[in-house]
């Protein structure tokens, strides 16, 4: 319907274009979070928002005296640490902290609950201790009430390095250049409108119907604006990874929703080698060797999946660096020279020279296709203007100017398409952008809607 | 074997002799950013490399050319209702623009025309948005997204905010090598949830090299003929099938497309699916190549030409192709009378990166929209019967109000001579 989603659309343009005229879009994938061993974490209130322009009570595990969090601050562990978490309560019932998967739980101070030790309001804290035995993947929750605390944002993730800097598991087949968190979950208004009003009697988890849905507490477009933004104070993680070309991107999975999801992702399949924190691996010591491809991820309630993706652009058929370089193209005077070889087997010695990952099949082969006349075509804001990685090219005034570095942009999202909207309007959700760049371009696209270029956070 | 060629023959369309069209050596500059552009119908070079590179013993034919429309149409749901859609339709062969209009105003096809390709072989997939004949209020642009092609490049990938898409009264060619064998899918990524919705989804999976090989090629002890089928390149025949049948799960909302119909405010959030389908028909019509009559509203074209009937003979190795591009919920499938053996998931073989063998023996089968299994029954011990094919969801046998129906086929078992 284009009365509707063509301002829906360039809705999204505008509302991005706003974000980055205010900040830098993350300079590459991180996670961001609290690293250490011993954490303070209190529960209390605050207001999420979402980009239709809602905005819900919630509660959130806070670190320390900071914003109430939807999700709470990721804890980043190390394999084998003993990790001590705190928890103070200033909402107005009693909270708790459950960590699944992990082992030698315990808890001391508080009221025993149902599940565990609880913080009642206003009195002292709870002191939870647990081994992070094995690297991985895992979320933290609230023990109490669960289907009305995680509802209104008890929960968080938990990312445990492996003792191998830079693997996902103590194999080596589970390197990676980059890791990103996607942490799914999604909202009911009702119920947080229920509870702001008092009417906490009146929750009625039979008719939970959820109409927002996010990915580490934001719905698009607001996944894609910087962690920390100051308009969102209750909810600071992006989810806006870059990679370059070539590289590897450990993908940290988690459902903390009660919907199974399945997480698409555009570009290319990832290779799952990790579920609920276990190594996928036939025997101890074989490494991944249950590992498979999928390209799109079935997240059930409560799972964790932690899976590799890479992208280089292999097979395509095609120049996707647009070196065109063996027709029509006059070489230099002194072609061929040293390292001028040919790299596609066409028996023409190319003289441009392959990017790094670039796939020598394919160096030099002509885009296969005449693009139509551009008053034929819609044009994305994440799209640069050529079809080729790495470059820019002509675009209608007001058009693209969401991609500066001239990446390929991926859509990254639940393939419930029903879940990509915000109450009705589409396009939202728990969807986001991807963003492949060419080698050696930063691996990541700092900058300002102008163009200029600003130092990620 | 045979009936399933034909089948595939008038549900697939592809027309490799296709030659003609434009010539596509376009004088691109080094390091242009921007290619050749141009006002563009239906492109299609000819294959003039002169290497065979889908096997099959001739060198120019690996350029398989397609031409679809989207635009909007007619389906009737197995209860009888009347509804609206938004889909493709086929018009391979078509060139002349006008007449390309014409043919596929309001003639929308759901699932859309199967599109399948033999490794090796290169897609020129030419779109032309014909708009929708009755929603002249609407001006949308569409797009092909191939679902799960490794590697993408983002101009090819049909999603509008990252790249390009097509408007009315255009043309737009994508370009598509084959990228391993497998069941992948396709669908219109413009405004995602109400053009799927809208049933813009279709059936695309690729077969292997292996089909290919020299007769009584030795594959680890598996004796290879020709005419053999494979669901991958497996090296052991484990993935032989003597029937394929590509199934699709779908499901409708009919508010969302009356609302739709009518020009009223679309229900996203509280979208409720009540016509849950395999291949674009609810039970009993899966079962009936005949029982769905070409709609007068649909332009003559026949909208919905797929059924899911599947039909073996006793001993018969069944290669079920499954997906699902529903946009609101998971469904799960069961066989009654045989199991399940699951050799693929998402284009892949279900072989570790060390070669472990990863199949597994299932009574049922839980998709997500976006997921893809494919499924071997082996009927060797099946008596011969009819068994069904269904969701266990239920409530999801119905098509809306009306009780036993909806997401449910027949597999048909005859005895061997
Ligand atoms: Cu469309
Ligand atoms: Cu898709």
């Amino acid at each position: 319907m284009i009365g509707h989603g063509k301002n829906a659309l360039s809705g999204l343009v505008a509302a991005l274009a706003v974000v980055l005229l205010l900040s830098a879009i993350p300079a590459s994938a991180a996670i961001v979070g609290l690293e250490g061993t011993s954490f303070n974490l209190t529960a209390k209130a605050g207001y999420i928002t979402t980009p239709d322009g809602g905005s819900y009570l919630s509660w959130g595990y806070a670190n320390g005296d900071g914003p109430a969090q939807y999700p709470g601050p990721t804890l980043i562990v190390n394999e084998g640490d003993t990790v001590t978490v705190t928890l103070t309560n200033e909402l107005a019932t009693n909270v708790s902290m459950i960590f699944p998967g992990m082992a030698s739980v315990t808890a001391k101070g508080g009221k025993k609950g149902l599940f565990t030790r609880e913080a009642e309001p206003a009195k002292n804290a709870v002191t939870y201790t647990f081994v992070a035995e094995k690297p991985g993947t895992y979320m933290y929750q609230s023990g109490t009430r669960p289907e009305l605390q995680i509802e209104m944002g008890l929960f968080g993730a938990i990312i445990v390095r492996s003792a191998t800097q830079g693997q996902a598991y103590d194999s080596e087949d589970t390197a990676y250049d980059d890791e990103f968190l996607f942490l799914l979950s999604e909202v009911d208004p009702v119920i947080h409108e229920q509870m702001e009003l008092g009417m906490e009697n009146m929750v009625d988890n039979t008719k939970w119907e959820p109409v927002i849905w996010m990915i580490n507490g934001r719905s698009a477009p607001d996944t894609m604006a910087p962690n920390y933004a100051p308009w969102l104070p209750h909810q600071p993680y992006n989810c806006m990874p870059n990679i370059e070309a070539g590289q590897t991107l450990l993908i940290r999975l988690a459902n903390a929703g009660r919907d199974l999801h399945p997480f698409h992702t555009h570009g290319n399949h990832s290779t799952i080698v990790g579920r609920y924190g276990n190594l996928l691996e036939s025997v101890p010591g074989a490494g991944a060797d249950l590992a498979v491809e999928e390209f799109t991820v079935q997240m059930v309630p409560g799972s964790t999946v932690d899976s590799l993706f890479t992208w280089t652009g292999e097979g395509i058929g095609w120049d996707v660096y647009g070196h065109q370089s063996d027709i029509n193209v006059e070489p230099l005077d002194d072609f061929p020279g040293p390292g001028d070889v040919d790299h596609n087997g066409d028996g023409i010695v190319d003289w441009v020279d392959m990017m790094p990952h670039e796939s020598a099949a394919d160096h030099g082969k002509p885009f296969p296709v005449v693009l139509p006349d551009p008053t034929d075509l819609a044009f994305g804001g994440f799209y640069s203007g050529s079809p080729y990685l790495g470059l820019l090219g002509n675009l209608p005034p007001g058009e693209g100017g969401l991609n500066p570095k001239g990446g390929f942009a991926y859509m990254w999202h639940s393939h419930t398409e029903k879940e990509m909207v915000n109450f009705d309007i589409f396009p939202g959700g728990m969807m986001t952008m991807f963003i492949v760049t060419a080698p050696g371009s930063g691996g990541a696209m700092p900058m300002r809607a102008d163009g200029s270029s600003v130092e990620g956070r | 074997m045979k009936k399933n060629r034909n089948k595939r023959k008038e549900q697939g369309m592809r027309d490799t002799r296709f030659a003609s069209g434009l010539c596509l050596v376009a004088a691109l500059m080094l390091l242009s950013a921007t290619p050749a552009v141009a006002n563009v119908g239906v492109q299609c070079p000819p294959d003039t490399d002169g290497i065979d590179t889908n096997m099959d013993g001739l060198v120019d034919n690996d350029n398989v050319c397609m031409h679809l429309s989207a635009g909007d149409g007619y389906t009737q749901m197995a209860d009888g209702k009347l509804q609206y859609i938004f889909s493709y339709s086929d018009l391979t062969g078509i060139e002349d623009m006008d007449m390309a209009l014409m043919q596929g105003m309001r003639a929308a096809v759901f699932p859309a025309p199967t599109i399948y390709l033999r490794e090796g072989e290169k897609l020129y997939l030419t779109l032309t948005n014909v708009g929708m004949m009755d929603r002249p209020d609407l001006f949308d642009p569409h797009t092909v997204h191939w679902h799960g092609y490794p590697n993408a490049a983002s101009i090819f990938d049909g999603v509008p905010d990252a790249s390009i898409a097509v408007n009315m009264g255009a043309s737009l060619t994508y370009f598509y090598t084959s990228p391993g064998p497998g069941t992948y899918m396709y669908h219109c990524h413009v405004e995602a949830t109400e053009h799927m919705q809208m049933g813009m989804l279709g059936n695309l999976y690729i077969l292997p090299y292996q089909d290919m090989l020299p007769d009584l090629t030795d594959l680890n002890g598996f004796t290879h003929h020709t005419n053999n089928k494979y669901a991958y390149n497996d090296g052991d025949g484990s993935t032989y099938y003597d029937v394929d049948f590509p199934i699709q799960l779908g499901s409708f909302d009919p508010d969302f497309h009356d609302a739709s119909m009518g020009t009223e405010p679309l229900p996203f959030a509280l979208m409720t699916d009540k016509y849950a389908m395999l291949n674009g028909r609810g039970y009993p019509d899966t079962v009936g190549p005949d029982r769905i009559a070409t709609l007068e509203e649909n332009n003559g074209v026949n909208s919905q030409p797929l059924n899911s009937l599947v039909e073996a003979t006793q001993g018969d190795k069944v290669l079920l192709r499954l997906s699902n591009l529903n946009v609101t919920r998971f469904y799960t499938l069961a066989v009654t009378g045989m199991k399940m053996k699951v050799i693929g998931k998402d284009a892949k073989l279900l072989r570790g990166p060390t070669g472990l063998n990863l199949y597994y023996d299932t009574t049922s089968i839980t998709l997500g929209g976006g997921e893809a299994v494919d499924v071997l029954l082996d009927t060797s011990t099946v008596p011969p019967g009819t068994y069904f094919l269904y969701t266990t969801n239920l409530n999801y046998l119905s098509n809306d109000t009306e009780d036993f129906g909806g997401m449910m086929t027949e597999i048909r078992v005859t005895a061997g001579d």
